[in-house]
């Protein structure tokens, strides 16, 4: 886990009761639309095959017993068991509903993005939720290209100038700071 | 004399002890936020903010915790949000070695 400082920009901030407003600037606004969309995608390519059996479609039985290849699906659908044979089972049953609520976390998260007026973002309490999901969805995928498993943030930081992965690398850092400065918001309770 | 091996044994014991408990456990992660492990857990298990950042450094300090305990139906329930939220999460019988 990492902590993160959240004072130096604006962010997200509570509105009252039950909202949490942030504003983006074009170019802002523009990038999480482009990486919540990959998310989506992403999710997409791993498709049900059970057109033989809708009453499996219905009840959300998946043919996927095994664990994705892609190491990014893999993070965003990981086994639920140690054993394998459990994990598979498990994920017979689970994964197409596991997707579709990614899928739906994402989707509000994209909603928003392209309706607002001016960059400016209001969630509620589940909107925010769901943005909250997204975009730890987004900052699984780009750790797991960033190998942050087994890179450290300072070799992150000391990055080269023209490495593809150093842009990555300050993306990342901004969805965290952002993602901690809805939870901040949240958790703040003392109006 | 009927002789009881150990399988036996086992399998009265699983008998009399019902639904044993199973444990859910959430594992450390470079990505996710502690501040975001512990919202999760307050959110997800209606957890104190206390609870829920005790076990969030517990995780944190020491690579895992168990996050929740119940029938094996209820743990499933549990790994299935905490994977929905992006938390890595597994369940196991709770007499197993962690």
């Amino acid at each position: 886990m990492t902590d993160h400082d959240s004072d130096e920009q604006h962010g997200f901030h509570r509105h009252g009761d039950n909202a949490f407003v942030a504003e983006f600037s074009e170019s802002e606004r523009e990038v999480l639309i482009n990486l919540v969309e990959q998310i989506i995608e992403l999710l997409g390519e791993r498709t049900d095959n059970h057109v033989d059996d809708p009453l499996a479609a219905m009840v959300g039985i998946t043919t996927h017993d095994s664990p994705p290849e892609d190491e990014v699906l893999l993070r965003l659908l990981p086994n639920a068991y140690a054993d394998q044979v459990d994990a598979a089972e498990f994920r017979r049953y689970t994964e197409s509903t596991l997707r579709g609520k990614k899928y739906a976390h994402s989707t509000s998260m994209r909603v928003t993005l392209k309706s607002s007026v001016d960059g400016i973002i209001e969630l509620d309490h589940d909107g925010a939720n769901d943005w909250l999901g997204a975009m730890n969805d987004i900052r699984l995928a780009l750790g797991v290209r960033l190998k942050v498993e087994q890179t450290s943030h300072e070799e992150l930081e000391l990055l080269a100038p023209d490495d593809p992965m150093r842009g990555v690398y300050a993306v990342y850092s901004w969805l965290g700071w952002l993602q901690e400065s809805l939870i901040v918001a949240l958790m703040d309770e003392a109006i | 004399m009927v002789k009881v091996d150990e399988k036996i044994e086992e399998a009265i014991k699983e008998i009399f002890s019902g639904d044993k408990p199973w444990v859910t456990i959430v594992w450390d992660d470079p990505v996710n936020l502690m501040t975001y492990v512990t919202y999760v857990l307050m959110e997800l298990f209606g957890y104190s903010r206390e609870k829920a950042h005790e076990l969030m450094m517990k995780v944190h300090t020491e690579g895992k915790a168990v996050v929740s305990t119940g029938s094996r139906e209820e743990m499933e329930h549990d790994v299935a949000r905490l994977h929905e939220y992006g938390l890595w999460a597994t369940l196991q019988r709770g007499d197993q070695a962690i």
